[in-house]
């Protein structure tokens, strides 16, 4: 299918980019969701609003011990990006396999949060860490934990007319982490994101993709993390990729992997 | 033998025009004055039309017509060069979710595509039938109601065993049956000492082709002229003839390269609706498919068979039966040959003395199914040859000694009357055994398989091919057979060079346009090696006898003492001219030219059919993840016995392509019916093979013994390797987890299950 046509919109501020945003007027960065979507004939909006020149929302910075990601950075810069790299090499390992080549040089961060596509890598290590969000409004801004953020499949809590500004983690000297996700298909069948820090007894299990939302949990030590038990957690969504069944089986397989993974990482 | 231009891994004219995207594909083709057309499908399985309105869709912007079943009606409103079923228009119901129901013309693609949403179809449900077991129970709905006249395809009635005359009227949801045998099968399995019998579900595929169909078409004057994705572009421009109604030589279809085609675009296509709407409009009309509308046009036929075979205590095959049901979807197309196809080649390159086998043919309200790479042999071959290797250890023996006491050696008959087998088939396995065993890996789910096949190759032998000899020695070689990236444009240029002593650089192939390229049935089977490779190597010598004749005018001499020379003749005292020397002088004004015509029928050496058999012989190792199921090919292996290759790189390329496609279909690619409709048509969902997936270890091996009717004792490859993958594969997991598969792909989760299984 082809586009339908539409009008493209292309502010340069914050403030501009909010005043144009309605039900019918929607946020575009990358594209690679949205126009899928709009190509399907699923979605037609009337504008698309092109964040992609507005400077407050790229960048990458660490403030007060957060890493602080601008909505608008694409995977693959952020893949690579050196901050990222150094602070959270986990995360930039996730963005350095997402999707596929052109996924990754199109789409931004917070168009991948804000789609909530269910088998989506991000939300899931982001949840492991204990991510949030900061969304303006028309009335200010607030912050909302990714958890509660990506709230269903293809749903996030956001408003028409709010934008993802960026995306906060909150660092921890001496993380271990690791993410190993099973692929079969063009998306992954499960992800597990496994995350440690020994010195504060803060352990983290995040798995993704099989179900409808990623989820995460607490421990106390890795050794409570008992692979069967979690995967009798997850809700798996049956489909080509695989039955309930074995969904339920590989996620075991790759708790497993991800907790043997992670022996092998060095604080 | 002294050949200087084949042989050679020339590099491909086409090569880098391809690779920079220059290479004009159809799609890339306008007419002045052209409409775009976007086709109003079926949104259910199978219904009665009770109306169409399109006043709605006519009022939209840009909109130029909307042309349904109705507006055609004087037309022969259905093709089919088996049985003429097709209808181009869903004519009082709809078959399967996807058909045509109609086309809207409109000033640009947007504009036609809004219009296919006004467009209001209203329908009577009729209850479906989405599998084989559904169709052919008793008191089934029928997909057809009325039996259509066979065509009377030629290669049809030649290569199949069914007597038309005696085809059955009875009006069933059986499109069509064909059995084979010979002996006394019942008598032979009660004397075996083991008799080994299962069965194999071989799945429903897409050919993926990258480029999906499309076609631009003109109907102006009492004549047509349509640009299309068509492999065979001689027989779509028969069946157009046949619904205008116009002779053959008013009809011109042209096929650009093509972006693939591994038989999904053979045979006629989206031609017809382009045509038609052009008809009614008056203007030249556009339509390209999606890809989601290329998988709803033509899938390949799935298939389940069961197979008994008996055998003696040592392994001898002494009886084997075969029951083939293959779901051919909503109209026939060329699933008949398929499983004529099938048919022949399920029983393998074998001595089998007592043969039965049966195949059943069947409509279903699904997409239809045609041709397919392997044409049936992927399907009959995943069943002989698991069932072999099945026996095999039943029987305490390897695959590889069953294999050595049943294949037939050169010359025998694997079907009584037909071409005797044309290669060293037990040379060939040895060739395979040897590789894949000196890299077996000594690792746990660690399996090897392999598998042999004979395709009885080429099609109907007709071909024709001209060279024409230019004043400045240069040459065009003139082939109503398609370039579709198998390379026959290179072949045939190096054919050409060699046969004129000319240098590649001066020859410039032109094919597939039925207004100005010779006659060639298809571009299928493997066959254009082998027989326009014949043609043109006639061709090329009804030149040169034409340029002696001129020759022996310019030097005053008997035509008898020209003599030929690479690229030139020379006259009894010694005096040489080049071919550009001759027509010159002949013509005497520095212009004119020469044409040689090569012809080739069924005669001589291409009297007995097929004119070749197409040896398909690989082995693969797998190594299997035994928590996730999950296949990994370590090694592949292929042995291309094509007689001659005249370009080796070439070969090797249709072999891997080949052997990657047969991966394809036996670890990954299935379309699945979740209802009316497919739950995974599209390319995200549908999986093909990935970079990533490819072979650790890649052996592709040519066998050269010059055993072809071809050019040079050349015979034709491109489908034989792709064959034989699927009982590899099937054998190879087997082997690695202990217990048999039934079906393929196998998937992460049913080798998860079967490993599970009890």
């Amino acid at each position: 299918m082809t586009l339908p046509p539409f009008a493209l919109l292309r502010p340069t501020t914050l403030d501009d980019a909010l005043r144009e945003l309605s039900e019918d007027s929607v946020p575009y960065c990358g594209g690679t969701e949205l126009l899928l979507a709009m190509r399907a004939g699923l979605h037609r909006p009337a504008a698309l609003v092109d964040l992609k020149r507005i400077r407050e929302l790229s960048g990458v910075r660490v403030e007060d011990g957060v890493l602080v990601i601008g909505a608008t950075e694409r995977h693959a810069d952020l893949a690579a990006h050196p901050v990222v790299r150094e602070r959270l090499p986990v995360f930039a390992r996730m963005e350095k396999h997402i999707g596929n080549a052109r996924v990754r040089t199109q789409g931004s961060i917070g168009g991948n949060l804000c789609f909530a596509e269910p088998k989506s890598d991000v939300a899931t290590v982001l949840m492991a860490l204990e991510a949030s969000v900061t969304l303006a409004g028309p009335g200010g801004r607030r912050t909302v934990p990714v958890e509660e953020f990506v709230a269903g499949p293809y749903y996030a809590e956001k408003e028409p007319d709010e934008l993802l500004v960026d995306v906060r983690v909150p660092l921890r000297d001496g993380l271990r982490g690791a993410y190993v996700k099973f692929q079969t298909m063009e998306r992954p069948t499960v992800g597990v994101a496994v995350l440690a820090d020994d010195a504060a007894g803060w352990y983290r299990l995040g798995v993704g993709a099989v179900g409808e939302v990623p989820l995460a949990w607490s421990f106390g030590s890795l050794g409570e993390i008992d692979a069967d038990e979690v995967a009798g957690w997850v809700d798996p969504t049956p489909d080509l990729s695989g039955s309930e069944e074995y969904k339920r089986h590989v996620t075991a397989v790759y708790v497993r992997r991800a907790l043997a993974r992670l022996e092998q990482v060095s604080a | 033998m002294g050949e200087n231009v084949v042989g050679r891994s020339v590099r491909r004219p086409d090569l880098v025009e391809k690779v920079t995207g220059a290479a004009q594909y159809c799609v890339d083709v306008t007419m002045p004055g052209m409409a775009h057309a976007k086709v109003v499908r079926s949104d259910r399985a199978h219904a009665r039309i009770t109306g169409i309105d399109v006043a709605e869709a006519l009022a939209g912007p840009g909109v130029v017509a909307v042309v349904t079943a109705d507006d055609i009606a004087s037309l022969h409103a259905r093709f089919g060069h088996i049985i003429a079923d097709h209808w181009i228009l869903a004519t009082g119901k709809v078959r399967y979710y996807g058909e045509p129901v109609a086309v809207v013309v409109a000033e640009t693609v947007a504009a036609a595509a809004d219009a296919v949403e006004l467009v209001r179809v209203s329908y009577e449900d009729l209850p479906a039938v989405m599998d084989v077991d559904a169709a052919l129970a008793d008191g089934a709905p029928l997909v057809h109601e009325q039996s259509y006249e066979a065509t009377g395809d030629e290669s049809f009635k030649n290569l199949s065993h069914v007597d038309e005359e005696t085809a059955e009227p009875a009006l069933t949801n059986l499109a069509h049956e064909v059995t084979l045998g010979w002996g006394d099968v019942d008598a032979a399995f009660a004397e075996s000492a083991a008799v080994v019998e299962n069965t194999v579900h071989f799945p429903m595929l897409y050919a993926y082709a990258m480029e999906p169909y499309n076609a631009v078409a003109s109907y102006h004057e009492g004549a047509l002229s349509v640009v299309s994705t068509a492999q065979h572009p001689y027989m779509v421009r028969d069946d157009l003839a046949r619904v205008f109604g116009l002779p053959l030589a008013r009809v011109r279809v042209t096929s650009p390269y093509l972006g693939g085609g591994y038989g999904s675009k053979s045979y006629t296509k989206v031609e017809p609706l382009a045509s038609v709407a052009s008809w009614v409009t008056g203007r030249p009309v556009k339509l390209t498919l999606s890809v989601e509308e290329a998988i709803y046009t033509t899938r390949v036929d799935s298939a389940r068979i069961h197979v008994k075979s008996g055998f003696a205590a040592d392994g001898t095959i002494l009886a084997r039966d075969f029951d083939i049901v293959m779901d051919s979807g909503a109209y026939a197309d060329n699933s008949p040959l398929v499983m004529a196809k099938a048919v022949n080649r399920c029983f393998g390159p074998y001595r089998v003395p007592n043969l039965r086998v049966r195949g059943r043919s069947v409509y279903t309200n699904t997409a239809p199914a045609s041709s397919y790479r392997g044409f049936g042999a992927p399907q009959g071959n995943l069943a002989g040859e698991t069932n072999l290797d099945r026996a095999a250890e039943r029987l305490g023996i390897s695959g590889a000694d069953i294999r050595r006491r049943n294949l037939v050696r050169k010359g025998e008959e694997i079907l009584p009357g037909k071409r005797g087998i044309d290669a060293d088939i037990p040379a060939d396995l040895e060739m395979v055994v040897e590789s894949l065993e000196r890299d077996r890996k000594d690792v746990p789910y660690y399996g090897i398989g392999f598998g042999c096949s004979a395709s009885d190759a080429g099609a109907y032998p007709i071909s024709t091919a001209q060279v024409r000899i230019q004043i400045d020695g240069s040459v065009l070689v003139l082939s109503g057979s398609t370039e579709m990236g198998q390379g026959s444009r290179s072949l045939l240029a190096q054919v050409a060079a060699e046969e004129l002593g000319v240098d590649l650089s001066v020859v410039t192939v032109v094919q597939s346009d039925t207004s100005v390229t010779p006659y060639e049935r298809t571009t299928g089977a493997s066959r254009t090696t082998t027989l326009v490779g014949l043609a043109l190597q006639r061709a090329c010598a009804d030149a040169r006898a034409r340029l002696r004749d001129m020759a022996a005018e310019l030097f005053e001499c008997a035509p008898g003492e020209v003599r030929d020379l690479p690229g030139a003749v020379a006259g009894p005292d010694g005096r040489e001219l080049s071919f550009g020397a001759v027509v010159r002088q002949w013509f005497g004004g520095s212009a004119g030219e020469v044409t040689g015509v090569g012809l080739l029928r069924r005669d001589g050496a291409t009297q007995k059919m097929p004119p070749f058999w197409e040896v398909g012989m690989v082995g693969v190792a797998v190594e299997i993840d035994p928590e996730t199921g999950v296949v990994a090919v370590d090694q592949l292996v292929t042995v291309a016995d094509v007689g001659f290759a005249i370009n080796p790189r070439a070969v090797e390329g249709q072999d891997l392509g080949a052997a990657t496609q047969g991966l394809g279909g036996a670890l990954y690619e299935e379309l699945v019916y979740d209802g009316a409709q497919l739950a995974n048509a599209n390319v995200v969902d549908y999986r093909v093979p990935r970079m990533k997936d490819l072979p650790r270890k890649i052996d592709l091996m040519i066998a050269e013994r010059r055993d072809g009717v071809g050019p040079y004792g050349a015979k034709g490859a491109g489908e034989g390797t792709l064959n034989p993958i699927g009982g590899a594969v099937a054998a190879a997991v087997a082997r690695a987890v202990g217990r048999w598969p039934d079906r393929l792909p196998l998937t992460p989760e049913r080798v998860w299950r079967l490993m599970s299984s009890d």
